[in-house]
């Protein structure tokens, strides 16, 4: 049943990737793409969030690091913009392992509080220092003309470069479940039941949480390397800590528990405000739906709105009915 | 008798009096018949969002395009222009000039006024062989690229003359200038000013404010540590007027000299700094002041009031959206009618614009295929006086090494 269910989401994946760039419009394109990158983001939230209860309120603030390592690389050697990205994720992966660290002996609230003040410190540091441009020097930053930025030589048209981002979607997705498959998911699955638990049955819990915290950071930081590509330079205000939080009630919204919800909360973080911004509306409004979206999942849909999805999926194939999908209906309809 | 006289005499000057404030517009082919033909789609991207509204530009160029379209359009067809808001946002920059140039399949943009969209976009534009005739342009891509010409100066030519103006006129030794961190908008135009004190000797420093969350007080005292005696403000207007709000709070007023970019030279702004600034701001302003009474500043003011809305600013950059919309009707209307749809034609028309005048700039206007455009690189300097401006230095060139290039154009183009 549930390799039916996958299956099902495989073939679509690969149609969307397929079709999507080929049809959508120009302004759709750039807004897809910034959506597929904040959906990596997302997803190392989402998956932290399911996996060990953990609340990573950076995920948007590493994006930002992400995206100045690939732009100050990019500026100053000549490597594929694969390497540059590699790269940027491997800095985000050190940087998430390093807000864990400290973060270990806190839990709830207290782990989320840290990471919030850890977003909050890149933002001012974004502020400050600026994105690279191809100037000289550590930083980066100059006053005049902006260099090029090179993207992958597989896409170099729009349309190319939002099938690439769409293709490195999938591989993050895949790399999250196959950890959820193997040892760490096993024991990140000990863990979250009882962490003296797994202490007791060997499970090393420092490795297994930095690991975590590592894996999100590594998405969010090809995410951020991703969203460089698209735009050429990046600006402080895209990565705000209040974009982080943002990010995570959306995550909560889409579904944290499906990967698909990763997808549903970026869209709804760039879709909405782009469809808003399109019928000329002001696009704040688009924190109200927000707030609400978040209401209704805090108190009918636990699993957000991919839990209802994949209820009403599960309830279209015949010999599907479990008893999870019962209660997912049972969500859907309050 | 003489009382009918007296009310006939004063019905007659009302009359006039209105005819005068009221001039018709005068516009494209000014034939007083409404376009009908299939539109010609023009683009115009503005950024309004804090800290800043820059929307005055495609506001007038709008105001324009509709009076053109009510008097002929280009060749009895109307310009259907298309506007959009980049928030100060790169990426909805760049969604912005997608949908524009790809979606809508624009033949040219205009009016464009911003701090983000041109950095953002500026490579795209040549891609796409498309031609943006901004009008306010705060970043330094707007004036080194090969697809946008605007016909503003820019935040560095107007801050340099500011600064000239408080050196020579003044006697100004040490110049602070307050703009805001976005590298290629404050530190390019402060920087310039800077580098203009250094090379007479003298000293200078940029003081940079947080776009997202601007403190202006704190701005203010960083200017005051550095030990400038005079304060350039560059920022937009809003943002401006609270630097100086805040001065008056604090009695600065009289204590250092005050001069600031063209943004301030907005017909509200005097009202809004009250008299407390009466003599004391001094204003670059890049375009020619509006009271000066020339053809293109009158009927601007005209087709504001008659196309454009009571709210749309009078300012430097409504006179620009409104001289490159101008600019532009005039090129098309130069052009074979079949090639108006072709954009690489229309690209070809606008770059082969040269020496076009106005009265509302100091220098003729010319685009040429180059690398950097800054065809408008003369100012005015004005002093808020009497809820007003007062003209204090007429046409100025300014006087930095960063004019050389744009020099030796002027010259190839046999412009100088």
């Amino acid at each position: 049943m549930r390799s039916t269910t996958n299956t099902i989401w495989a073939v679509f994946g690969l149609a969307l990737i397929l079709v999507l760039p080929a049809f959508a419009g120009g302004q759709w394109i750039k807004i897809f793409t910034s959506t597929t990158t904040f959906a990596m983001a997302a997803a190392g939230a989402g998956f932290l969030y399911t996996r060990l209860g953990m609340v990573s309120l950076v995920q948007v603030g590493l994006m930002g690091v992400g995206g100045w390592v690939t732009l100050r690389l990019n500026h100053a050697f000549n490597f594929p913009f694969e390497i540059n990205l590699m790269v940027a994720g491997a800095v985000t992966m050190f940087l998430g392992n390093l807000i864990a660290l400290p973060a270990l002996r806190m839990r709830g609230l207290y782990l989320a509080l840290i990471t919030l003040m850890f977003a909050a410190g890149l933002d001012i540091v974004f502020t400050a220092k600026q994105f690279p441009n191809g100037a000289a020097g550590f930083w980066g930053v100059g006053t005049t003309f902006a260099a090029d930025m090179r993207r992958p030589l597989l896409a170099q048209s729009d349309a190319a470069y939002l099938r690439y981002t769409m293709v490195w979607l999938v591989i993050g997705f895949v790399l999250i479940e196959l950890h959820r498959r193997m040892a760490p998911g096993r024991a990140w699955a000990l863990i979250r039941k009882s962490e003296a638990a797994a202490l007791a049955s060997g499970v090393n819990v420092t490795l297994y949480k930095t690991w975590a915290f590592g894996l999100s950071g590594l998405l969010a930081g090809l995410g951020g390397g991703l969203l460089a590509g698209s735009l050429g330079l990046l600006d402080s205000a895209t990565f705000r800590a209040s974009e982080s939080v943002m990010l995570f009630a959306l995550v909560i919204v889409g579904g944290a528990r499906f990967w698909y919800g990763a997808v549903i909360a970026a869209v709804l973080f760039r879709v909405v405000p782009g469809l808003l911004n399109n019928w000329g509306v002001d696009a704040d409004l688009s924190l109200v739906i927000f707030g609400a979206a978040l209401l209704h999942a805090v108190m009918t849909a636990p699993d957000g709105l991919a839990g209802q999805i994949n209820g009403a999926v599960r309830a279209l194939i015949p010999g599907g009915k479990t008893a999870e999908t019962k209660s997912d209906k049972k969500g859907a309809k309050a | 008798m003489l009382k009918t006289l007296k009310t006939t005499g004063t019905a007659m000057g009302l009359i006039f009096a209105a005819g005068a404030a009221f001039a018709a517009p005068n516009c494209g082919a000014n034939t007083g018949e409404a376009a009908t033909g299939t539109p010609i789609k023009v683009g115009g991207i503005h950024g309004n969002a804090a800290p800043g509204d820059f929307s005055s530009s495609t506001a007038a160029a709008e105001a324009y395009f509709d009076c053109v379209n009510a008097n002929g359009g280009i060749n009895g067809r109307p310009i259907e222009y298309l506007v959009e808001n980049d928030q100060w946002n790169p990426e909805l920059a760049s969604q912005a000039a997608s949908k524009l140039v790809v979606d809508e399949d624009v033949v040219a943009l205009v009016g464009n006024g911003s701090f983000v969209e041109m950095s953002v976009n500026s490579g795209f534009y040549k891609d796409q062989n498309v031609m943006t005739m901004a009008a306010a342009c705060a970043a330094s891509e707007c004036f080194e690229s090969s697809n946008i010409v605007s016909t503003n100066q820019g935040p560095l030519p107007s801050s340099i003359g500011a600064a000239m103006y408080m050196v020579e006129e003044k006697g100004a030794q040490n110049v602070s200038c307050i703009a805001l961190t976005i590298p290629n908008s404050g530190p390019w135009s402060c920087g310039a000013a800077v580098e203009y004190m250094e090379s007479k000797g003298l000293s200078g420093t940029g003081v940079y404010l947080n776009p997202a969350s601007p403190d202006v007080n704190s701005g203010l005292l960083e200017a005051i540590a550095s030990g400038a005696d005079t304060i350039i403000v560059n920022l937009p207007a809003g943002l401006g007027i609270a630097v100086l709000k805040a001065a008056e709070e604090q009695g600065l007023g009289d204590a250092y000299q005050w001069a600031s970019s063209t943004p301030l030279y907005d017909r509200d702004v005097p009202a809004a700094l009250g008299d407390y600034w009466d003599g004391k701001l001094f204003v670059s302003a890049e375009m020619t002041p509006w009271d000066k009474g020339g053809e293109d500043a009158t009927n601007w003011l005209a087709v504001m009031d008659a196309y454009g809305e009571e709210k749309d600013p009078r300012d430097s950059f409504s006179q620009a959206g409104f001289l490159s919309a101008k600019i532009f009707v005039d090129t098309l209307l130069g052009m074979d009618p079949a090639d108006l749809d072709d954009r690489a034609k229309v690209t070809d028309a606008i770059t082969a614009i040269s020496g076009y005048e106005s009265d509302l700039v100091c220098g003729p206007f010319y685009v040429g295929e180059a690398d950097r455009h800054m065809p408008n690189h003369a100012g005015t300097m004005v002093v808020v006086k009497d809820g007003g401006f007062e003209t204090v230095r007429d046409c100025f060139e300014y006087d930095s090494p960063y004019f050389a290039p744009i020099f030796e154009q002027e010259v190839a183009l046999g412009l100088r």
